[in-house]
């Protein structure tokens, strides 16, 4: 609000007055039809400002004697704006929320119950999509508008719009930040079934197609349940709306769900994953036909982000090139997604684009994709509101990118971050969720890596502490290969600290492990590892015996240096044996 | 007199019927008072001239004493301060057991506080702690009293009971306490170390050690599997001395038998090897032979040799010789196993154990450890280190692998072995 005082004004009204009165009158003239009432806003864009949201309450109280006869101009106002494409999105949420909320003062619950509980819902679906506040705070009272809204909407009374608040109370449920995701996740489903008891094929075709959708959203991120089942289910959801959302008649719609299908193509875990993922591509591309930047920037960004995601994982055409193609659908997703517009949606798309240099890295072998992930990441995490699914996903794809990382630099102090990263990831996401494992493994995983080096770099105490948690971790998981690593590791560092008991105990298990997996690799390793102790505790013979058998190994995996310089070691003990054998003859 | 006492006396009697006045086998050395410890402690001569040895610096030493679980590591540590306290009255002695849940300073304060009662101060640290003590504690307060014009009343409260806040600084506090007192220096023997989580050890070790390095002696125990073999590698310089006690030889187990015997037994005090009385009311080759069962570990010995005696003292026996003994050992095992009241998990791991005759690191096999909900065999060494503290289970001496084997013992007659 504009400060009040010695040479300071209240904010001028004049402007937003006449503003609102053209807008009254377009509304008149064109019987609120949405496409002339958008050219209107097209049309005012310099007036959709911060002055505007300033002025509104005051221009509304200068028109105290029509009062009740504005009210319907400012709810059709805030309607109109919410949906508006073009502009300033933050600025048209608040001015749409500002409307609402001056509607209230004349719609009061007593004198206009209905009246009130129209705007409920249309401030609860404001509050949803809001991006100026806290997110999580938002999306609370987006709930509690929609479960006021319901006070009045009974489903004796209101059917419909009983519905229709269950309908958008399924959608505030699905995105809630606070309390158990699994378990906003089952509401919003209960809120959606609750809705198709009346909105049914028979009688609300549309509505029916609607809540199909969404009912394939959130079924589609579901984390009770089989998974793969979970996202069969949304697949029919989504098809199903689709029956009702033809191209030819409802455009935008038909583009909604196949952008919609796209994603759970793309997740999708039954059937042939490569072919999963053209099903995707290609219905993203069909939803680009009407989501043009042009007339939907915001959902053709989010389709090019999806495009994006797709191209990054797809496993038919040249890998690089994929890889290329995703990058650029990131950088045109970013275009519309700005930091100041759309913030959790660009912390998003900088955080897959992140993922998709990572990739780029790996091929290439280039630190610099790598650093500029870490810079995108740590930006992203400095929007992206804390414990959303991005958020975890971000922090998560940070642990990978700092581990990887240290795979260049060798510098402890990144795997530190990796753990940061993994252990806050590992703190925000649903206990339940079907990604938690992999964050829950790469964390002992990479404890092992750090605790190994720490030893080596002489910070024995804390390393050993963390290798041993690891392993403590990865016995009850089940990563065989991780386990086998974090065992294969600790013998290593056991070594190191000359504890030749222990040190052998680990060998022999990592070993087995590794025996068990059949990972020559791995077994080369701890022979030779064990080999190196038993011949340090004196037993020569046993010590020769393993020494000689990694070496074999090693040469059939066509690595001469690692048999090479094993050699070194078989030959002092060999000498050593002889000797020892020598002098027992002796003697 | 009633039926209950009629039985007691039959008891006593079953006993006295063997020749001796009570069992003298105990599995706890520490219930001992520091006469029959005096008595009953047998062997270990080269490793208390060690010890001794560093007594004889003026300087203060630190000593570890390791070895594997009931071989004897608390007698040896009480052994050894209760010779200071006869040839060293200068010097204080303390001991104790590390307590779950504390560190290593408060626990060598509480070990010393208690040793001396007359010195309010250190009284006052473990009122504090909750500890009692043999002087009940008053905090004395003067109190303003209107009543009684300018006089002020004294009244006594009950103090709070509140943990050492600064451990490091009040143990630094009492020792300098100590040493006007006792001259000779301050003696801490803390034992157990590792029957505790080694990471918390590790870490106790860790922070103390400033303390370690500080005014006191200090006599620590652990066993080779547990802590110590990070301790004997990574701290090195820590300890001025790490004496290693193995199992005792056949030899010197008789001997022991026969000081044991010899505690106990009524109007017989031989203790000549070579004459049978000495191990009454065992013939000598059924002392021999539960010498041989006990494989030289002190505690299995006592746990045996109050199976044994208890047993021929049911079965009436006034002799025990090798068919009486072999009757007396089947009742071990099961007494052994029921004592221990092992979990599912450890009982599995146990039936392993003597379906295989011995589990290693170096044998044991994945189709081994799968079944049991394991994938290494370092996640089934603490059972395995269980099942040898309840003395179900005992390692071999082997210097490339960790070996574990059942304590050989015959079969009760009921006992059905597992396929």
């Amino acid at each position: 609000m504009g400060k009040k005082g010695f040479g300071q004004s209240e904010p001028p009204t004049r402007q937003a007055k006449k503003f609102l009165l053209a807008f009254m009158r377009c509304m008149a003239e064109t019987q609120e039809d949405r496409d002339r009432v958008h050219n209107f806003f097209k049309s005012h864009q310099a007036q959709l400002n911060e002055s505007l949201l300033e002025a509104l309450p005051l221009v509304v109280q200068k028109l105290t004697p029509e009062r009740e006869e504005i009210a319907p101009f400012l709810l059709t106002f805030g309607n109109s704006i919410q949906q508006f494409p073009l502009g300033d999105r933050m600025l048209n949420l608040e001015l749409s929320i500002a409307a609402y909320q001056e509607c209230l003062k004349i719609y009061t619950r007593e004198n206009f119950p209905q009246d009130w509980a129209g705007v409920q819902n249309n401030l609860g679906i404001a509050y949803h999509a809001r991006i100026k506040g806290e997110r999580a705070e938002n999306l609370e009272r987006s709930i509690g508008f929609h479960q006021q809204a319901l006070q009045v909407y009974t489903r004796e009374h209101f059917p419909e719009k009983w519905a229709r608040a269950q309908n958008n109370l399924g959608n505030a449920y699905g995105d809630r930040i606070e309390g158990e995701r699994s378990e906003n996740l089952e509401r919003s489903i209960v809120a959606y079934q609750q809705a198709m008891q009346v909105y049914t094929r028979e009688h609300f075709l549309k509505k029916w197609a609607m809540a199909q959708n969404n009912l394939g959203n959130t079924y589609r991120e579901r984390i009770k349940g089989d998974r793969g089942e979970n996202l069969e289910q949304s697949i029919v959801a989504y098809q199903q709306a689709l029956q009702v959302y033809t191209r030819e008649h409802f455009p935008e719609k038909w583009a909604g769900s196949q952008n919609n299908l796209g994603i759970a193509y793309r997740e999708r875990i039954k059937g042939e994953r490569a072919e999963n993922l053209e099903r995707a591509i290609a219905a993203y591309q069909q939803a680009l036909q009407v989501r043009t930047r042009e007339h939907f920037p915001q959902d053709w960004a989010m389709t090019q982000n999806n495009l994006g995601t797709a191209y990054g994982e797809r496993i038919k055409g040249e890998r690089g090139e994929n890889l290329e193609q995703a990058i650029a659908f990131y950088q045109q997703a970013a275009k519309v997604f700005s930091r100041d517009a759309f913030p959790q949606q660009w912390a998003k798309n900088q955080s897959d684009l992140a993922e998709t240099l990572m990739k780029r890295a790996s091929l290439t072998n280039k630190i610099d994709d790598l650093d500029s992930a870490i810079t995108l990441l740590k930006a992203s995490l400095e929007v992206a509101a804390s414990g959303t699914p991005y958020f975890i996903d971000s922090q998560y794809r940070l642990g990978n990118a700092f581990s990887r990382y240290y795979e260049y630099t060798q510098n402890p102090a990144d795997l530190q971050q990796a753990l940061q990263a993994y252990k806050i990831a590992l703190e925000a996401i649903d206990p339940e969720h079907y990604d938690r494992k992999q964050i829950w493994q790469a964390l002992p995983t990479t404890q092992s890596i750090l605790g190994s080096r720490l030893v080596r770099d002489g910070r024995w105490q804390e390393g050993l502490q963390l290798l041993l948690n690891s392993i403590n971790q990865l016995s009850r998981g089940d990563d065989f290969y991780a386990h086998a690593n974090a065992l294969f590791q600790t013998g290593k560092a056991h070594e190191f600290l000359s504890d030749w008991d222990n040190a052998r105990l680990y060998y022999r298990d990592a070993l087995r492990l590794y025996e068990h997996l059949k990972d020559e690799l791995g077994i080369a390793q701890s022979r030779a590892g064990l080999g190196g102790v038993l011949v340090s505790q004196g037993y020569l013979e046993k010590g020769l015996a393993e020494l000689a058998k990694a070496q074999e190994i090693y040469q059939h995996l066509q690595k001469p240096n690692k048999a090479a310089e094993l050699d070194r070691l078989y030959q002092l003990a060999k000498r050593a044996w002889e000797q020892q054998l020598s002098n027992e003859v002796y003697v | 007199m009633t039926t209950a006492d009629d039985i007691f006396d039959r008891s006593a009697n079953n006993i006295r019927r063997l020749g001796l006045k009570e069992i003298p086998f105990t599995e706890s050395p520490i219930a001992l008072n520091s006469e029959t410890l005096r008595c009953v402690f047998t062997g270990r001569e080269g490793e208390l001239e060690k010890a001794f040895n560093q007594f004889q610096s003026r300087d203060r030493r630190r000593i570890l004493v390791y070895g594997r679980i009931g071989i004897g590591k608390s007698a040896f540590l009480l052994e050894v301060l209760s010779v200071l306290r006869r040839k060293r009255p200068k010097m204080l002695t303390a001991y104790i057991s590390l307590p779950s849940d504390l560190d290593l300073a408060t626990t060598a304060l509480i070990a010393v506080a208690r040793e001396m009662p007359d010195d309010d101060w250190a009284l006052r640290q473990l009122h504090q702690m909750g500890i009692p003590t043999t002087k009940p504690m008053k905090e004395r307060t003067t109190e303003a009293s209107a009543t009684m014009g300018f006089g002020a009343k004294l009244s006594e409260k009950d103090l709070p009971m509140t943990k050492a806040q600064y451990a490091t600084v009040s143990l630094e506090t009492l020792l300098e306490r100590a040493s006007e007192k006792y001259p000779e220096g301050v003696v801490i023997a803390i034992d157990d170390l590792d029957k505790q989580n080694p990471s918390v050890v590790r870490q106790m070790m860790h922070d103390a050690q400033g303390i370690l390095k500080g005014r006191a002696w200090f006599l620590l125990t652990g066993h080779p599997t547990g802590i110590t073999g990070d301790l004997l590698t990574s701290e090195r310089g820590l300890f001025d001395l790490q004496l290693e006690l193995k199992e005792l030889d056949r030899e010197t187990t008789y001997r022991m038998l026969i000081n044991y015997l010899n505690t106990a037994r009524i109007d017989n005090e031989c203790k000549d090897l070579q004459d049978p009385r000495s191990v009454l009311p065992f013939v000598p080759e059924a002392a021999r032979r539960f010498c041989q069962v006990s494989l030289g570990k002190p505690r299995l010995f006592n746990r045996l040799g109050n199976t044994v005696l208890s047993r021929a003292a049911e079965l009436q026996e006034q002799l025990i010789t090798q068919t009486v003994l072999e009757e007396c050992l089947k009742v071990a095992a099961p007494t052994l196993l029921q004592r221990a009241a092992l979990n599912v998990q450890e009982e599995r791991v146990r039936i392993l154990l003597q379906q295989r005759g011995s589990l290693s690191d170096d044998t044991i096999t994945m189709a081994d450890l799968e079944p049991l909900g394991f994938r290494s065999f370092v996640d089934i060494v603490p059972i395995l280190e269980r099942l040898e503290e309840a003395d179900l289970a005992h390692q071999l001496d082997r210097g490339d692998a960790k070996v574990f084997a059942p304590i050989p013992l015959p079969p009760a007659d009921d006992e059905v072995l597992p396929e």
